[in-house]
């Protein structure tokens, strides 16, 4: 059936059938839920990075009607908030409320009253005591002996496991014999990148609603990735039968990875709900926001060797991960940190160091990319490099030693391979250096002297579809669904599956559609919570439309073996004879016998029959665990301008060339490329959050100090390009694979080389902002008095855009 | 707490007599009426999720108390047309792929109706000068360009034809 062409609904351009709700602003957000008898919940954040709490005097609160919560009133049960590691070995150090403070704005307690403003009064009327400790902001300082320790101890799994300065958790890696290869190479490139923690700065602070329910169970309505996981964590923190926890699938305001964990003020708001006894809203302010997630800051120092002729012997990698203050998913990401790099070239000779440490920072954790936008930010800049030495053309050294069609791949890490089974890099290559004007790129040294100078880059990157893999390892991925047909032949898709906004659930619909023969509007994903819906572990690594869709066309496949069966006992005719298309005339899905004119029905008239006989609902549900996690691949090329006397950096044209297999929504598809290059630019130009000697957030939690890319950071429509590989997945849904994350991996590298390219000097600190750009000319000292004001080349080309 | 200040709002189609705080936002005011559309994205006036028009001005919602509005007439997104009856922009915006996760988007239909009212025929740059206090994470703005651009043109052309105005 994946084969089937043409297609009738995936790859078309049709309405979004979540756009006009969300246009009109009718669509329900979770802090949009208003309950009856519902109280405010308000959190107390810690003014301290670290300090210990010597005593919290709750009574003027509760003097005030308050429902207040401290250390003493949660269960004293450490947990770590993202559960998609299996639980052997997964790092807990968490508790509802801190049992001591590990990071500005950590909660210390919380409130809930019958209106917000008393809930506030309530939390500044709760006096705490703390004894202030030194807080340690940098990586490498809080490792050193002697350091003072955030941690003494942690759970990995049910252990108690000591922490020893500071270091939550090493991961080592070799493969061949990386000492001997380094030895014996033609060429060496290497370089210490540093790597900013950023915010994800999701539109939607994160936020809960939470109601008790008379047997005791609770339904939330949280902002989150995973309704499920939620679920098993509320679960398992509270002692609650997960068949008595509901927790619904709400949409959305964004996540980019910050509600992968189940964020704090999820279960604070269930403890406050079910202390109270009635439902409680908690809703973070962008300041608390800030303060509570970022993407991993780190440390990379790599070093590739070559062959003369280009071909890369070995890598030697050191990470250094600044975690914050709480382990989300260290060990994972100083997995993935090295599976980037290998699914990148191929190196057959590795040296790899991991070291994940805790800081009183904000937490890291998941972010588009997922650690994927860092190590190809390394990795992409030292193809040039190598490409220079080499006096070799960048795009052929990559061609050269990618990793393509038919090689083993494990970008999620060492327990998650596969192979590549379509391969859409050399059009990407191919048709973005055209689109860009590639051979108008700047010889290496030869870079100008004017005051605003071009230079073009190129980054090329991937990211997995899923984190599925031939065999379990220690990351749970899987998904299920359940496809059922109504009276009218209309379909419900019953997932727990997370749409973040890029359309997932569109995606869905589509490929049930297409795998039913049904029309897209006759197909529903359906509100649904944990009690009505089979497991999907989250919406990340890039897997919701193949993972995802990957279960749903399953159990479409199902349903749809099983609507020919029932049908064939209606029309007297062998199940294997039957088949089914959409009928564009009755306006839904047919079945037919092609060899006898007048045995047809619709499926309308089967599940209407169905039902008047009494005879059953046609519906299947179905697991899926991907077996394959292919590579989504991206290629950016872009044209900067870098203006030396005041050291900004304009992007001039932008060209972004995905491999995402079929493309299965095209405006959306075109608006995750487009999203990626914004996030992309905000992580290599602008964004960076910042913490002095004390421990305090220097943003303190606003925006416009902690920029991030608006509308004059993105270049003209007509200075955009994005187009598509023709590629199919064969694993994948009708051909799909992933995009989201993709998108933005490559772009800081791509920016970096476009820069280097334009004024001959290299930088390996994240975000090149213009202080550092004219610090680096400085240096340098290329900058010559401004006395010149021309343009390195003419201005760009009218190019016929391929955007839609 | 001090007491509460009796205003009048007029929101959309409906008129609110109400008390309240004199430090209340108009942003808090609306969403605690119903008029949940009107969405906090940071209270500080720093990304536009909250935009209204009052009298017909686009103001960010969080920054105006709502002690200010009264008196006033008050649009939000949700009043400029409904899920039968979308406005052009906002039709224009679902049909340009302008919308992701959708939390942006009251405030930038909002931004929008206001730059069309006063220039139907927006260039690129202006329309992102006009938008420029409008954050979205989701989108890298160039298909919010595309929607307000073919809410322009739709705008035109239902103007030849003697149809609805902006």
């Amino acid at each position: 059936m994946n084969c089937k062409t043409p297609l009738d609904v995936v790859g078309k351009q049709l309405p979004r059938k979540d756009g006009i709700a969300r246009v009109t602003g009718q669509e329900k957000y979770t802090v949009d839920i208003s309950l009856p008898r519902m109280l405010h919940g308000r959190i107390l954040s810690s003014p301290y990075a670290h300090a210990k709490i010597v005593s919290i005097d709750t009574s003027a609160a509760e003097a005030m009607g308050a429902v207040v919560l401290t250390f003493a009133d949660v269960p004293k049960k450490r947990y770590n908030e993202r559960i998609i590691t299996i639980p052997p070995v997964l790092h807990k150090d968490h508790y509802v409320l801190a049992d001591k403070v590990r990071r500005m704005g950590e909660a210390v307690a919380a409130v809930a009253a019958e209106t917000e403003e008393l809930a506030e009064r309530a939390v500044r009327a709760t006096v705490v005591e703390y004894e202030v400790l030194p807080a340690m902001t940098n990586a490498e300082e809080a490792m050193k002996p002697g350091a003072p320790a955030i941690y003494d101890d942690v759970l990995f799994g049910e252990t108690v496991e000591p922490i020893v300065n500071n270091v939550a958790c090493t991961r080592d890696v070799d493969e061949g014999d990386a000492e001997a290869a380094l030895a014996e190479a033609d060429v060496i490139v290497e370089g210490s990148f540093v790597l900013p923690k950023v915010y994800h700065a999701q539109m939607e602070t994160k936020s809960c609603v939470c109601r008790p329910e008379p047997d005791g169970g609770l339904t939330v309505w949280p902002t989150t990735q995973s309704i499920h996981n939620v679920r098993i964590l509320l679960g398992e923190i509270f002692s609650i039968p997960l068949s008595k926890i509901d927790v619904k699938r709400v949409p959305i305001g964004g996540t980019f990875g910050s509600s992968i964990q189940m964020n704090a003020p999820i279960p604070i708001c269930a403890a406050l709900a079910l202390k109270a006894g009635r439902p409680v809203k908690l809703v973070t302010t962008r300041e608390e926001d800030v303060h509570d997630h970022t993407r991993y800051g780190a440390t990379i120092d790599l070093k590739l060797a070559a062959k003369s002729d280009g071909t890369l012997t070995a890598a030697d990698m050191k990470v250094v991960a600044d975690i914050g203050a709480h382990n989300i998913q260290a060990y994972s990401f100083l997995g993935v940190s090295i599976g980037w790099l290998v699914s990148l070239y191929k190196i057959p000779n590795i040296r790899y160091r991991g070291t994940a440490v805790y800081t009183n920072k904000a937490l890291s954790c998941a972010m588009q990319g997922f650690g994927n936008p860092q190590v190809t930010f390394a990795a992409e800049q030292l193809m040039d490099m190598l490409a220079e030495k080499l006096d070799r053309d960048p795009i052929d050294l990559r061609m050269q030693n990618y990793i393509g069609l038919g090689d083993t791949f494990w970008g999620q890490g060492p327990l998650v391979k596969s192979i590549v089974h379509s391969d859409g890099v050399p059009e990407l290559m191919k048709k973005g250096a055209e689109l860009i004007g590639w051979d108008r790129r700047n010889k290496p040294g030869l870079a100008g002297s004017e005051r605003l100078r071009r230079g073009i880059g190129v980054g090329r990157g991937f990211h997995t579809s899923s984190a599925g893999a031939p065999q379990p390892g220690d990351v749970i991925d899987f998904s299920g669904a359940m496809v059922k047909v109504n009276i009218d032949g209309s379909i419900d898709v019953v997932t727990a599956l997370m749409d973040h906004g890029g359309g997932t659930h569109e995606a869905i619909a589509k490929l049930v559609g297409e795998a039913l023969c049904v029309p897209f509007d006759h197909v529903n994903v359906v509100p649904v919570g944990t009690q009505t819906t089979v497991y999907d572990c989250v919406t990340h690594a890039t897997r919701g439309v193949y993972a995802g869709g990957g279960a749903a066309v399953k159990a479409a496949t199902s349903l749809r073996r099983e609507i020919l069966e029932t049908a064939a006992k209606y029309l007297n005719v062998y199940p294997d004879a039957l088949d089914m298309k959409i009928d564009v005339s009755a306006g839904q899905a047919v079945i037919f016998s092609p060899a006898i004119d007048c045995c047809r029905m619709t499926l309308e008239e089967l599940a209407k029959r169905c039902w008047m006989e009494s005879w059953k609902t046609l519906a299947s549900v179905e697991s899926y665990r991907p077996t394959n996690c292919p590579p989504a691949y991206v290629s950016v090329f872009l044209e900067v301008e870098v203006d030396t006397w005041t050291g900004v950096v304009k992007t001039v044209n932008a060209v972004m060339g995905s491999d995402c297999g079929t493309v299965v929504n095209p405006s959306m598809a075109i608006g995750q490329l487009e999203g990626g290059l914004s996030k992309g630019v905000g992580y290599a130009l602008y964004e960076g959050c910042e913490w002095d000697g004390d421990g305090q957030l220097t943003s303190r939690g606003f925006w416009l100090d902690d920029k991030i890319a608006a509308f004059g950071e993105s270049p003209p429509i007509e200075n955009l390009q994005c187009f598509f590989a023709d590629t199919y997945e064969p694993t994948g849904p009708f051909g799909a694979k992933g995009i989201g994350e993709a998108a933005m991996n490559p772009v800081a590298a791509a920016y970096a080389n476009a820069i280097a390219n334009a004024v001959g000097v290299r930088f390996f600190e994240l975000p090149i902002t213009p202080e550092r750009v004219l610090s680096a000319l400085d240096k340098h000292s290329g900058v010559e008095d401004a006395t010149t004001s021309g343009l390195l080349h003419d201005q760009p080309n009218d190019r016929q855009g391929v955007r839609s | 707490m001090a007491d509460p200040i009796t205003i009048t709002l007029r929101v959309n189609t409906r008129v609110h007599n109400i008390g309240v705080e004199p430090r209340a936002t108009l942003l808090h005011t609306l969403r605690e009426l119903g008029h949940t559309d009107v969405k906090n994205g940071c209270e500080i006036g720093e990304c536009g999720a909250c935009a209204v028009l009052l009298n017909g001005e686009p103001v960010n919602s969080c920054m105006v108390l709502a002690v200010q509005a009264d008196g006033a007439t008050i649009t939000t997104n949700a009043g400029l047309g409904t899920m039968e009856k979308p406005h052009l922009i906002q039709a224009a915006f679902a049909d340009a792929g302008a919308v992701q996760c959708g939390f942006c988007t009251p405030g930038m239909v909002i931004a929008t109706k206001a730059l069309l009212d006063r220039n139907p025929n927006p260039s690129e740059h202006e329309i992102r000068e006009a938008l420029s206090g409008n954050l979205c994470r989701c989108t890298g703005y160039g298909q919010i360009v595309d929607g307000v651009k073919l809410a322009a043109k739709r705008l035109a052309s239902s103007r030849q034809t003697g149809g609805a105005s902006c």
